[in-house]
């Protein structure tokens, strides 16, 4: 045991020494995630600016632009009134307004007879969810007049008589539509972009030691480093142990590095602290296990890094280290789940949105030593001839 | 003749690698595929719905949803698993309709449908009223055939399909959506997203990360032994430029050759293209060139040229469009190559612009192609003299 502590410790502080580990165990990570956080500041919410153009000023429209102005919908929708609608036009073409609303003269009127009238949006090709949700919130608002005028028709189709039209439409005008949305809250947060992206790239660069441990294996087999240990009364599985435990301590100290700069700097939600640090040591475990796994199946130096290469790109890319997973077709979210940092994206996901705790990850977990039971198994026998060859 | 020797014998190290192969064709493939499923949608809001057994009335309103160029409908089996799909950001809101629905609407009551949210999510808020506009049109029909029976008499049902056909006739306050522009600030959504994008950034990482041979080439003395043969430094030079601008172009020609043939894309004006193509595999080989004088070995170059070049990357509009973030970003942005070329194949791409639509996009390129050889040669230069 004191051997493979030994190599362990030769190989971290090799490791601490060689400025391109601490770049791609600290500095990429935390750089790559601030950006992200700097670019999407502000992008996590939903809000845009809408003109409204009233040119019939009665009060149907008085109402609509109350409406507009109401608490729930303040939150998605400041209101910019303008003159006319050209310099709406010009407004959304050159993007200081997401989108318009033009009243037309005589709505209020129109609406309030049986006459057909039309509010517009003015729309852009670049920011067209803004005028949607425009047309919505204006549809919702219109929903209730139309209701009562189909109300009307529908009653005289079906027998009654034109002349009581005007009774109809006094009588339609108590009605209310009977279905209605009601909202209610789960109690989660939305996941913030700096949250998501923060575990996935330190988990992108923590598969990136599986190239650089690899790799280092072979070039000290390379120097005859391995066969003269082996030399020494020193065991195999304790050249394979050393070697494993360090990089375990290197992809704990990154992952906990990562996790604290990125906390503390930009905000980012890692979830409870013990549920985190169990998903982080499961997920390091999985990496240790990948790169005995490579060892075990390259012949050089070469070859590790080809093989690591492919499986950390691989690994990230169906796990979802580049995308945000939650919003890719659900055959990527199952494929996701075949990879341990796909599980682990899902934990840490669960962990900010709910404030969970143990409980949350525990299937993660289980999923993610599952993968390295397996990988591990495999890797144990193959690793254990690349180190007696 | 010598430059074309020594980018020959270049260019055969690399094709005999098949690492570099893998990075080369497989990987950016691939990753064009995944981000061009991924990248899509976000003109539309997700909705997930659990139907607990509304009857007539619940289909109506999925079909409804599902009809709404706002809404991208998803159906799942239970609360629980709906729930746990909001929380994830799967689907902006989820709506529960309930199994007394149909029959309760049929007794004349009114029915709330439960639209399950996150709390303080305001892309949640504007999908609420996205829902709420298709759920109040769908409950003016219920609304026109229970007042049609009460004062009429006849069944619900006929007086559902008589409202329903009316909905057309009758004169309605509409709400009607007017485009006042049709300049696209961005790519189309999909695999015309993915592709160009992947382009800029892979030719670019795939060079940077090509000065490892450089590097190595430095290190075993093979420069030093080339300039005792009649080789000029500057021939020398101008072969490991060719081989890394042929590399690149080999890459973004397999890239473009893929996108239109498997994905459909459509690249633009040929020859607009074709320039752009072109001036991007010398900008990238001129990074290439410059990694390789910059970078003290091979290791540093393997580790630090994907880092660089996802920074760059993500940074230039590849992996986000930059209309969607903050001006000073975007300003920041403008600092990479990247941005001016994706920008360009935006404006080809998503515009149908021509030359002249690109002219400023391609004379910045000219500009960062130009200082870029000149730097990378005078260091390279330097040190084989």
């Amino acid at each position: 045991m004191r051997a493979a502590l030994v190599i362990a410790r030769k190989d971290l502080r090799q490791r601490v020494r060689d400025r391109s580990a601490i770049i791609l165990g600290l500095v990429a990570p935390v750089a790559i995630a601030a950006l992200m956080s700097l670019a999407f500041n502000g992008a996590d919410t939903f809000h845009f600016t809408l003109g409204l153009v009233d040119q019939d000023h009665g009060p149907v429209a008085t109402a609509l632009r109350q409406n507009l102005e109401l608490p729930a919908l303040r939150r998605i929708v400041t209101l910019k009134v303008l003159d006319s609608e050209a310099q709406a036009r010009e407004e959304v073409r050159s993007q200081r307004v997401a989108a318009a609303l033009v009243i037309p003269p005589g709505f209020s009127a129109a609406a309030t007879s049986s006459a057909s009238s039309a509010l517009h949006t003015l729309s852009s090709v670049n920011n067209t969810i803004a005028a949607d949700v425009s047309r919505s919130i204006a549809s919702s608002f219109v929903a209730q007049i139309n209701a009562d005028r189909l109300s009307v028709a529908t009653a005289i189709a079906s027998g009654s008589p034109t002349s009581r039209a005007a009774v109809l439409a006094a009588a339609a005008t108590d009605l209310r539509i009977p279905e209605q949305l009601v909202q209610r809250p789960l109690g989660a947060h939305p996941v913030k972009v700096v949250s998501y992206y923060a575990p996935a790239m330190a988990i992108l660069f923590l598969f990136f030691t599986i190239s650089f441990s690899s790799r280092s294996f072979f070039a000290e087999r390379a120097q005859g480093l391995i066969e003269r240990l082996r030399a020494a009364p020193v065991h195999p599985a304790e050249i394979l142990l050393g070697k494993v435990l360090s990089v375990f301590v290197f992809g704990v100290a990154s992952l906990g590095m990562v996790w604290l700069v990125t906390a503390a700097a930009f905000g980012a939600d890692w979830g409870a602290p013990a549920a985190a640090g169990l998903v982080c040591a499961s997920l390091v475990v999985a990496t240790v296990c990948l790169t005995a796994l490579v060892i075990g199946l390259a012949r050089t130096q070469r070859q590790a890094e080809g093989i690591a290469s492919a499986v950390v790109f691989i690994l990230a890319l169906v796990g979802g280290n580049f995308v945000f997973i939650s919003t890719a077709p659900s055959v990527m979210r199952r494929l996701a789940l075949f990879t341990p940092n796909g599980w682990a994206l899902r934990a840490f996901t669960d962990l900010s949105t709910t404030g969970g705790g143990l409980h949350t990850v525990a299937v993660p977990v289980l999923a993610i030593l599952a993968f390295s039971g397996v990988v591990g198994a495999a890797a144990v026998r193959l690793a254990y001839r690349a180190v007696t060859a | 003749m010598t430059p074309i020797a020594i980018a020959k014998a270049s260019l055969q190290r690399v094709v005999r690698d098949r690492r570099a192969l893998f990075f080369m064709i497989a990987l950016p493939i691939l990753v064009i595929i995944i981000i061009g499923a991924t990248v899509r949608g976000y003109n539309r809001f997700s909705v997930g719905v659990v139907d607990l057994g509304s009857g007539r009335a619940g289909h109506d309103l999925v079909a409804a949803l599902a009809d709404s160029s706002d809404l991208t409908v998803h159906a799942y089996r239970s609360t629980a698993s709906a729930t746990t799909a909001v929380a994830r950001g799967e689907v902006s809101l989820a709506l529960v309709l309930p199994a007394s629905m149909d029959a309760g609407l049929r007794a004349g009551r009114s029915v709330a449908v439960t639209a399950l949210t996150e709390e303080a999510s305001t892309t949640q808020e504007a999908a609420y009223n996205a829902v709420a506009s298709v759920v109040a049109s769908q409950g003016s029909r219920l609304q026109a055939a229970r007042f049609a029976t009460s004062v009429q008499g006849g069944t619900l049902d006929q007086n559902l399909s008589r409202a329903a056909s009316l909905e057309a006739r009758v004169p309605v306050v509409a709400v009607e959506t007017l485009q006042v522009d049709a300049r696209s600030n961005t790519l189309p959504e999909g695999f015309s997203y993915s592709t160009p994008t992947m382009l800029v950034l892979f030719v670019f990482i795939n060079t940077l990360t090509g000065a490892a041979s450089i590097i190595e080439t430095r290190r075993l003395g093979m420069y030093e032994r080339m300039s005792v043969a009649p080789v000029r430094p500057r021939a020398i030079v101008a072969g490991e430029a060719m081989s890394l601008v042929t590399l690149s172009l080999l890459q973004a020609l397999l890239i473009v050759g893929t996108g239109a043939l498997l994905f459909g894309v459509s690249w633009g004006d040929p020859l607009a293209a074709a320039t752009l193509v072109v001036l991007w595999a010398v900008v990238a080989a001129g990074v290439g060139l410059l990694a390789g004088t910059l970078f003290r070995s091979p290791e540093q170059a393997s580790a630090l040229g994907p880092t660089l070049g996802i920074l760059f990357g993500m940074l230039g509009g590849c992996m986000w469009p930059l209309s969607i973030v903050s001006p000073a970003v975007r300003a920041i942005g403008h600092a990479t190559p990247h941005a001016w070329a994706v920008d360009a194949w935006t404006a080809l791409i998503a515009r149908g612009a021509g030359f002249a639509g690109i002219a400023t996009d391609l004379a910045v390129l000219v500009a960062f192609a130009v200082a870029l050889m000149a730097l990378a040669t005078w260091r390279l230069g330097r040190r084989l003299v």
